[in-house]
Order: C-alpha cells, then structure tokens, then sequence
C-alpha cells in the first residue's frame, strides 16, 4: 500500500495528465458527428452574446457593401411586382394567382459567427427555437443555399453548411439529380457525384436543389460548373462546382420551413404501412 | 503573488477573445494558414509554475476556447499535450545555471534563439494535436501537414512580433 502511495506521489503529475487526456478526448468523441450540438445549449446563449458584440462591429465596418446587397436585392424584387408585368392574354391570370397555398416560409436571420477555415465549419445565426428556428430548416441567403439548422437554444442557432465535411444534399444539373459533398479545402469549391457519363455538362451549367425532402424549395442556387473530370473510369462525373455563397461575406439568411412537411410526412407513412414496408 | 495570479488570468482572458474574434477570422490561402495565438498564455506562465498548476490552466485555457469555436474537447485536448510538455520542454532548455527566480520565458529574457527554439517546439506540439484531431483522415496526411507547418510558422511569427509590441521598452514586469 505504501508503495503505491509513494508511486502515486511521484507520477502524480503524469497521471493528472492521463486524467485530463482521457476527460478531453472523451469529450472529444462522446460527442455525436455535430460535435457541438451537446453543449451548444449550455454555450451558445453567452458565447453568441460575446460574437453578436463583435459582429455589431465588423458590420458597422463593411455598412457599404451591404446597403449595396440590398439595394440590388429591392431592385430585383421589384421588378417582380405585378404592376411590372403587362398580361396580354388575361385568360390566365398566372401572375395574380391566389389558389395557390403558401407552402415555404422564410424567417430573416442574421449571422453572427461563422468559421470557414476548417473541416467542419459553423454558422452560428441571431434566431433560436423561441424565434421559431427548428432543427433540420434549410438557410439560404439571396437566392443561394447556405445549410442546414443543425441545433438551436433559445435565441441563437447553430446552422452546419455546404463546406462542412459531412454536409450531403440531392442537387440538380439539368436535369440530372447528383449527390453534393464538400471533400474540404477551398470554401469556394464543392464536388458533385453520382451523374452519369452521359450526361453532357459544361462548365457554367447551373447546380440547384431538388426540392426533394422538406430543407429547400426545388430549383435554390448552390452553384456553376467548374470542371467536369473527364478521364477518371468510373461510370459517373466527378464534377467540381464553384458555390455561389461566398461564406466570408455571408451575413443576412433567411431560414426555411416546410409548412407541409407533417402533411407528406403523414400521408408517405401511411402509404408505407399500406405498403407494409419501412421506408428508410 | 495575488498580482501574478491576476496577471496571467487576464491575459489568458484576453488572448482567447482575441484570438475567437480577431485571428480566427484571418483566412490566408483558404484556410491553409491558421495561426493559435492563445497557446501564447500558457507559453508565457513563470519558470517555477508548479507542473499540475500549467496542467489545469491549460485544461481550462482549452475548455473555455473550446466554448467559441468547438468541437467540444479539441481545444482541450491539445492544450492538456501542450500543458504537460512546457515544463519538461522547459527544464529540457534550461541554461545551466538553471532559470532565474520570478523569470518568466520572454525574448528579452532568454533571447530570441532560445525563444525560437522553446516556442517552435511547443506550438508545433499544439498543432499537431489540434490538426490531426480535428481531420482524423488519412487521405488528408500531407495537406495537414502542411497546414500544420505553416500555421507553426504563423503563430510563431505573431507572438515573436507581439512580444516586441508589447515589452520591448518595459523592465521587469510581472
């Protein structure tokens, strides 16, 4: 017994490192692939306090550069108004619809932290969950995809988007459906997979959501066609995209819900249990 | 004594709001380059620093950095590395008449060789931890390395430049 007391005495500083070791990688990778989500509730309130600060400060700095983002946004919703447009045939009456049924609705969020130089990068935004942000809503800003709400605490959420090492969403180029990842690096690139080889796509062809699932509306921006591997073997493009969200500019989103998505929810299960089969 | 403890509290306070609101923002060769300066804090704590002292500073150093910029636990676990190296990096380096008494690891101390050699060996322990922990990728191997590197040279650059920013002209402080 007193050996080991004596042997405690003299690595006592190694075996609090041990200690410590041990405490911090657990923590490290108890934690789900969101790291952060665990403690974000127990964080984000006085963290975000600290960068919503912060933020005020740099946005003061670059006022010119938004009004500008503003400005061209008016203008072009604007343009959309109806009294822009001459109906020539009224039989239609596309433009003045009013059968149709809100089924996206988007909430204004500023952001007010966001890490763009690592493998998994974070957004954090100005709305939580007493603001009506969920888990799972999309974020677009302008008219191009951003990511997706990943968790929220009270007045402040967390937003995982396209250059986060495991961000995966369907995405469309004409008319092809491929996969979105982003293989790390450059925040300004992103890869696409899974289109078939004949699929002829250019460099400049437009990449945009599916409107499959309930995050993004169908035909959102993510990006253009960079390069388009040509000489790999495999039967699919591995397409390099060029995102249209510059992340180190990126300030005012708009958050996405589904206000349908109980309603598909609902009728998918029970085509399912119709069906007697587990959807996956 | 209460002056020292409060010293080096306010400097690790500051250092980690610096660096989650000024240096985390810098992005050079798209993130290749992406210097820590916080590890500055546990650098610069005294020579006579009981070990489980920088143990535990360097525990929370983590913890509270880990608090801005997550995953939880990655911050943390590089600095318990770093906290357990500095003394035995330090005794490693010492002069042979051994450290001064109320020394603490400054340029103007030890000079800028010996500053070199004592910081390059700490902070690149600390990014190699930090780096690799947080890619945990094979394919990544030589891109991380690389990343690590540069990013050495990067923190190293800063805190050599802070250092003569901030106590070039002072005597001893605290």
């Amino acid at each position: 017994m007193r050996n080991i007391l004596a042997l405690i005495q003299r690595f006592y500083v190694t075996l609090a490192f041990m200690g410590l070791l041990a405490l911090s990688l657990f923590m490290l990778f108890s934690s789900n692939n969101y790291h952060r989500s665990a403690f974000v509730e127990h964080s984000s309130d006085l963290v975000g306090k600290v960068y919503n600060q912060r933020d005020k400060l740099a946005q003061y700095l670059r006022l010119g550069e938004i009004n500008d983002h503003l400005a061209l946004e008016n203008a072009r919703l604007r343009a959309r108004l109806p009294e822009n447009y001459l109906l020539r045939d009224t039989s239609t009456g596309d433009m003045l619809d009013t059968a149709g049924v809100l089924r996206y609705r988007f909430r204004p969020a500023r952001v007010i932290n966001a890490t763009i130089n690592r493998d998994m990068n974070y957004l954090t935004l100005d709305r939580g969950s007493e603001q009506g942000i969920q888990k799972d809503m999309g974020v677009i800003a302008g008219q191009s995809v951003v990511g997706i709400v990943t968790s929220t605490s009270d007045n402040f959420s967390i937003v995982m988007p396209v250059i986060h090492s495991n961000f995966r969403t369907p995405v469309r180029i004409k008319g092809f459906f491929g996969q979105l990842t982003w293989p790390g690096g450059s925040p300004q690139r992103a890869q696409v997979d899974d289109i078939p080889k004949h699929a002829r796509i250019m460099p400049g062809d437009s990449v945009t959501t599916t409107g499959f699932g309930f995050t993004f509306p169908a035909g959102q921006l993510i990006g253009f066609v960079e390069e388009v591997d040509m000489l790999s073997k495999e039967s699919f493009h591995v397409i390099t995209i060029r995102l249209s969200t510059d992340y180190r500019k990126v300030n005012y989103v708009e958050v996405i819900s589904d206000l349908m998505r109980q309603e598909i929810e609902t009728l998918q299960l029970r085509q399912d249990s119709i069906d007697g089969t587990d959807r996956p | 004594m209460a002056l020292i403890v409060l010293n080096n509290l306010l400097r690790i306070l500051f250092l980690i709001l610096l660096q989650a609101l000024v240096v985390s923002k810098i992005l050079l060769l798209d993130g290749l380059i992406l210097p820590w300066i916080y590890i500055f804090a546990i650098l610069m704590l005294p020579f006579e620093t009981p070990r489980w002292l920088v143990l535990v500073i360097a525990f929370g150093t983590g913890l509270v950095m880990d608090y801005f910029t997550g995953p939880m636990g990655l911050h943390t676990t590089a600095c318990v590395v770093l906290g357990y190296m500095q003394p035995l990096i330090q005794r490693l380096l010492a002069p042979r008449e051994g450290y001064e008494i109320n020394e603490r690891p400054t340029i103007q101390k030890m000079g800028l060789p010996w500053y070199l050699t004592y910081g390059t060996i700490l902070t690149l322990i600390h990014h190699v931890v930090l780096f690799f922990l947080e890619v945990l990728r094979l394919h990544d191997f030589f891109y991380t390395l690389i990343h690590v590197l540069l990013s050495v040279m990067a923190t190293m650059v800063l805190m050599v430049l802070g250092q003569y920013l901030i106590y070039n002209s002072k005597p001893a402080d605290l």
